[in-house]
């Protein structure tokens, strides 16, 4: 966990000192840590024999990090549900290989613990030049893609607007049981969205520094809402601090 | 004004007439700048019309070199106006808009500027801002530019003619003067009354969101209509309307929206978020009432005058009672398709349904049909009792009665005025109305002179009367879907 240990403001800095647009995936996970949002276990590694790969528990995810890659699942750069030591190896060996191959920057090898099952939802943000901040939420997979079942919210919310936003999806049915599925416990979703765009949430309180936000999937477990994939883009680096 | 009221007082009153708007809804003072000493123009437009409402102050044309315009003497600047103006009304060149703000430094409060060729031109930004800057300095509030005015009958005020001069609890700010105009006209003809209807053109100045925070504190205001092309400050927006926390209704019609994503978006948040999206959101976070077309608009509102919105119990459940069966049936379609619910008629109101002993034909299933030889018994009478017992048993939400005033004008059997008796028997029964239903007329007509005339007398009778009247059963179920929404907020 290479800049766990930065404060928000001290990592959109750096990763703008270093001309990038886009949080890398580790960083913009620490920054979804440090308001509070649950993201699973992980580290990132250069090589399989890094000891901190010792700490995590199978099942593991392992993702290339790359600042040249923004969409890392479409060239490849994604391998889910490691099982075991060999197959974990093997990723790290392939994903540093891909590096390779596709001659771009390696900056590392995600690897982080899957998060338990549950119902995969977005959730995302972006800074309308009218309203400021506006909070999105969406249900996963083909809901949002093909049938845009997504609400937004102007921020800052409150707990009502979040639980609002969750009964205003066309697809809310599949959050309460809809063919047989389990209930999921709505005030999970309802303490993600606000940690993100309520009062003191990452949207409201880095809404100079960042334009857009994505959490895809948000996996609404028993325990948690865990942000497994997470992108950061920062604003503009000469702003727009009067908007 | 103690004891002027003839109604009753409700409770604590802000004495709204004494903010800083007063000047602007309530001049004693009215310069008008740029009417015509020989033709007619926007400034003797507002002269007219002004003087038709029988304004009681003082109008002072001001023009370089006619002695008098519209029989009134003339002044030749701004600066040669003893004492100081409430309200200017300038319509004059673009070009000459600032240097005739700066005229009026230190002595005009409000000024409407109705000359166009500012920033809507697309070459005229320059200009406006020289305008507003001439405003700010001149110690003058800004109306406008390419605006039409502003209408205030208890100010006796209008920009257009036959503005009615009764006043109403209804304020509209709308960003086209031409839909402004629309409002008042068609909107009056409706049964609307107004507070206010304020043209904001460009909204260089005085913006939509400060119109808003005004009416939501005149305690004579009842609902705010806002047609608005651009809300200007958007996060102010959000924040005054948080602020009412669904207090007053606020109905919003919305023009040039784009639903394009962002093409810059790096995001799947970014591509997917559009105007109507966004406005989706604020409907929920707020209750505001969005409508889609200049008639939902004016439904809406007429619903908001009328009617006590029931806090916290949004309407759902409704009955249908009328004449017409094809009618009912597609009625009974579009109130579904809007969300709305006919409710199955209870047990204790078919009783005393059979005790009326209504006329074979009859179906007192909901939508209850009453052809119209039922609506002639008890010489039209008889729509008092279905009335009270819709009301007193019913359970319903809102009770929509609807008539087709053909069947009785044009019937052979005149030997009584029908129609009038079952209007009077509809108005006895609302005498008391029920706190959990609401009472809404549709009176349906063919389009001839002779029922329009009809609808026409009793529709001004039964808005003034608090029930609101729509001209097909579709425009009730848009205005009570209205009425949910803001409910819902409660």
């Amino acid at each position: 966990m290479i800049s766990a240990l930065m404060n928000p403001l001290a990592l959109l800095q750096a990763a703008r000192a270093d001309r990038r647009n886009v949080l890398s995936e580790p960083d913009a996970k620490s920054l979804l840590r440090s308001y509070e949002i649950s993201v699973p276990r992980g580290a990132t590694v250069l090589a399989a024999t890094d000891p901190s790969l010792d700490d995590l528990a199978f099942p593991l995810a392992a993702k290339l990090v790359s600042r040249d890659v923004v969409h890392k699942s479409e060239v490849g750069g994604v391998r889910l549900g490691l099982r075991d030591r060999p197959s974990l190896e093997r990723s790290i060996d392939d994903l540093t290989e891909l590096a390779r191959r596709l001659r771009i920057p390696f900056d590392g090898i995600l690897v982080e613990e899957m998060a338990p099952e549950g119902v995969e939802l977005v959730v995302g943000g972006t800074i309308d030049v009218r309203f400021g901040p506006i909070l999105m939420l969406g249900i996963g997979g083909i809901f949002v893609e093909i049938f845009g079942d997504c609400v937004f919210a102007v921020c800052p919310i409150t707990r009502t607007d979040a639980a609002e936003m969750i009964g205003a999806l066309r697809g809310v049915a599949i959050l309460r049981g809809a063919r047989g599925r389990k209930h999921v416990d709505e005030s999970l979703i309802v303490d993600a969205l606000v940690k993100i765009g309520g009062k003191t949430g990452l949207l409201v309180a880095l809404q100079r520094e960042i334009s857009e936000i994505d959490i895809n999937p948000l996996i609404v477990s028993d325990d948690a809402a865990w942000a497994c994939d997470a992108r950061i883009v920062l604003a503009p680096a000469t702003g727009n601090p009067g908007a | 004004m103690p004891g002027s009221s003839s109604r009753p007082q409700r409770g604590t009153r802000v004495p709204s007439d004494h903010d800083a708007f007063a000047p602007l809804f309530m001049p004693r003072v009215v310069a008008v700048v740029g009417a015509s000493a020989t033709g007619i123009n926007l400034g003797n437009e507002f002269i007219r019309h002004t003087q038709a409402l029988k304004f009681t102050g003082r109008i002072i044309p001001v023009h370089p070199t006619a002695a008098t315009i519209e029989g009134l003497p003339a002044v030749k600047s701004l600066s040669d106006i003893d004492g100081p103006v409430d309200f200017a009304y300038i319509s004059v060149k673009a070009d000459d808009a600032p240097s005739m703000m700066a005229s009026g430094a230190g002595k005009v409060r409000y000024a409407q500027v109705v000359s166009s060729g500012f920033r809507e031109s697309g070459t005229g930004q320059a200009l406006e801002q020289r305008l507003v800057a001439a405003a700010r300095s001149a110690g003058t509030r800004l109306l406008g530019p390419n605006s039409l005015g502003t209408y205030s009958p208890r100010g006796r005020i209008s920009f257009i003619g036959q503005a009615s001069d009764e006043c109403g609890n209804v304020a509209v700010i709308a960003q086209s003067g031409g839909l402004g105009a629309d409002v008042i006209l068609r909107g009056q003809n409706r049964g609307l009354r107004y507070r206010a209807v304020v043209t904001l053109g460009n909204s260089a100045d005085v913006g939509p969101v400060e119109m808003i925070e005004h009416f939501l504190g005149d305690a004579d205001t009842k609902v705010i209509g806002l047609y608005a092309e651009d809300i200007g400050d958007g996060r102010a927006f959000f924040r005054v309307l948080r602020g009412n926390g669904g207090r007053k209704p606020v109905v919003v019609l919305l023009g040039g929206q784009t639903d394009q994503g962002s093409k810059a978006a790096a995001s799947h948040t970014g591509s997917l978020v559009t105007g109507t999206q966004i406005w989706k959101g604020i409907v929920r976070q707020t209750g505001i009432v969005l409508v889609q077309t200049l008639d939902e608009f004016l439904d809406v509102l007429l619903a908001f005058q009328t009617l006590t919105p029931h806090r916290g119990t949004p309407t759902r459940r409704c009955v249908l009672f009328g004449n017409g069966g094809g009618t009912s049936v597609l009625a009974a379609d579009a109130f579904d398709r809007h969300g709305l619910a006919l409710l199955p008629i209870g047990k204790r109101a078919l009783d005393r349904f059979a005790a009326l002993k209504l006329f074979p034909g009859t179906s007192v299933e909901n939508p209850i049909d009453t052809p119209i030889t039922t609506l002639r018994q008890k010489n039209g009478d008889i729509a008092h009792d279905i009335l009270r017992i819709l009301l007193e048993e019913g359970d319903a939400d809102a009770v929509v009665m609807h008539l087709n005033l053909t069947m009785f004008v044009g019937s052979a059997d005149q030997t009584v005025d029908f129609l009038r008796n079952v209007m009077t028997s509809v108005f006895r029964a609302h005498e008391h109305p029920s706190p959990h239903t609401h009472l809404l007329l549709v009176l349906r007509t063919d389009g001839s002179e002779a029922v329009d005339k009809r609808r026409r007398e009793f529709r001004a009778e039964a808005v003034q009367r608090g029930v609101p009247v729509y001209d097909e059963l579709v425009n009730a179920a848009v205005a009570l879907t209205g009425l949910a929404g803001f409910e819902r907020h409660g």
